[in-house]
C-alpha cells in the first residue's frame, strides 16, 4: 500500500506487562492543558501534605522511635486480612481454585502411579531387578 | 495498630461516595482512584495502580524512603513487593519487546533446530574401526606371553 502514513511510534513500540512506554513517546508529556494541571496541582497539594506529617514527624524531637507508614499498614492488611472477607465464590475463582488447588495433585498421582505400574509390570516380567528399598524407589 | 476500621481496607465500593471515602483514605484524588474489577478475587477496594517498578521512578527526587523510591502514605502497588529495585523491573527498553523476543526466539529455534537435525543425521568422514598394534595388544590385555599370540594383521599388499 503507497503512501501510508507512518504509524505512530506509540504504537509501534507496543508496551507490555514487561515494559512501558518511554516517556518520550506518551503523549501524555506533552499535554499542558489546563485540566491536566490542574489535576498536577491537586497531586502536588496531596503530597505534599503527606510530606509535611511526615517532616514533622521525623524532625520532631519527642519523636516515637518507629513513624508506622499507614500505606505500609493498609498494604499488609489488604494483602493478608482482607483477602478472605472479599472472597467470593464465582465460576472464575472457582475454576481458578480447582485448577491450582487439585491440579497439581491429580496430575503427580497419575504421573507416580503410571510410573510405579510400568515399573511393577517389568519387575514381574523379569526385565528389571527389585531394588533393596522398593517401598521408596 | 491504632488505626481505626475506617482507615483499614474494606470491600469493593458500590456507590460513588463509598468510592471518594475510598480515595481519601488512600490519599489519592477522587478521579485517580480505581479499584480492581469486582471478581471476587479478594482485592477488595484497594486502588489499581499503573503496573511500573520502583526503577522508573523519578532517581534525584528527594523520596521520603530513597532505596525504595516511596513516600510517605502514598498508596502502594499491591505487587509492590515484585517491583521494588532488586527485583522486576519494567524500565522502557531501547528495543521494543517484540522486535527483541521475536529476535531472540528465532535464534534459539534455528539454532535447536540445526542441532537436533545434525543429532538425526550425523555428517563425518568414512571411520574405520580402530586398529590397535602388537596382535591388538595381547600382552597388555593380560594374554599368556609363554603362549605364541594369534597372528593380526591390519594391512593388504
Amino acid at each position: 500500500m503507497a503512501g501510508a502514513p507512518p504509524l505512530p511510534a506509540a504504537r509501534l513500540y507496543r508496551p507490555n506487562r514487561f515494559v512501558s512506554l518511554p516517556a518520550e513517546l506518551d503523549p501524555a508529556t506533552y499535554d499542558t492543558s489546563p485540566a491536566k494541571r490542574r489535576a498536577d496541582a491537586e497531586r502536588l497539594a496531596i503530597r505534599s501534605r503527606l510530606k509535611r506529617q511526615y517532616l514533622l514527624q521525623l524532625n520532631d524531637p519527642s519523636a516515637p522511635a518507629v513513624i508506622e507508614n499507614p500505606a505500609l499498614i493498609r498494604w499488609a492488611y489488604a494483602k493478608s486480612q482482607n483477602v478472605y472477607p472479599t472472597f467470593r465464590p464465582t465460576p472464575k475463582t472457582s475454576f481458578l481454585g480447582a485448577a491450582y488447588g487439585l491440579g497439581p495433585l491429580l496430575f503427580w498421582i497419575f504421573v507416580l502411579k503410571t510410573d510405579r505400574d510400568r515399573k511393577e509390570k517389568r519387575i514381574q516380567e523379569g526385565k528389571q531387578k527389585r531394588s533393596l528399598l522398593s517401598v521408596f524407589f | 495498630s491504632e488505626m481505626s476500621k475506617d482507615m483499614m481496607p474494606g470491600p469493593y465500593p458500590r456507590t460513588p461516595e463509598e468510592r471518594a471515602a475510598a480515595a481519601k483514605k488512600y490519599n489519592m484524588r477522587v478521579e485517580d482512584y480505581q479499584p480492581y474489577p469486582d471478581d471476587g478475587l479478594g482485592y477488595g477496594d484497594y486502588p489499581m495502580l499503573p503496573n511500573k517498578s520502583q526503577y522508573e521512578r523519578d532517581p534525584w527526587y528527594q523520596w521520603d524512603q530513597p532505596d525504595m523510591r516511596h513516600n510517605w502514605g502514598e498508596p502502594m502497588h499491591w505487587d509492590f513487593d515484585m517491583y521494588i529495585r532488586n527485583r522486576a523491573d519494567t524500565s522502557p527498553t531501547v528495543v521494543p519487546w517484540h522486535t527483541m523476543s521475536k529476535h531472540f526466539f528465532l535464534f534459539l529455534s534455528i539454532m535447536l533446530i540445526m542441532f537436533g537435525l545434525g543429532e538425526i543425521y550425523p555428517s563425518y568422514r568414512p571411520v574405520g574401526p580402530k586398529q590397535y598394534p602388537f596382535n591388538d595388544l595381547y600382552l597388555e590385555k593380560g594374554g599368556d606371553p609363554n603362549k605364541k599370540p594369534p597372528e593380526v594383521i591390519h594391512y593388504e599388499i
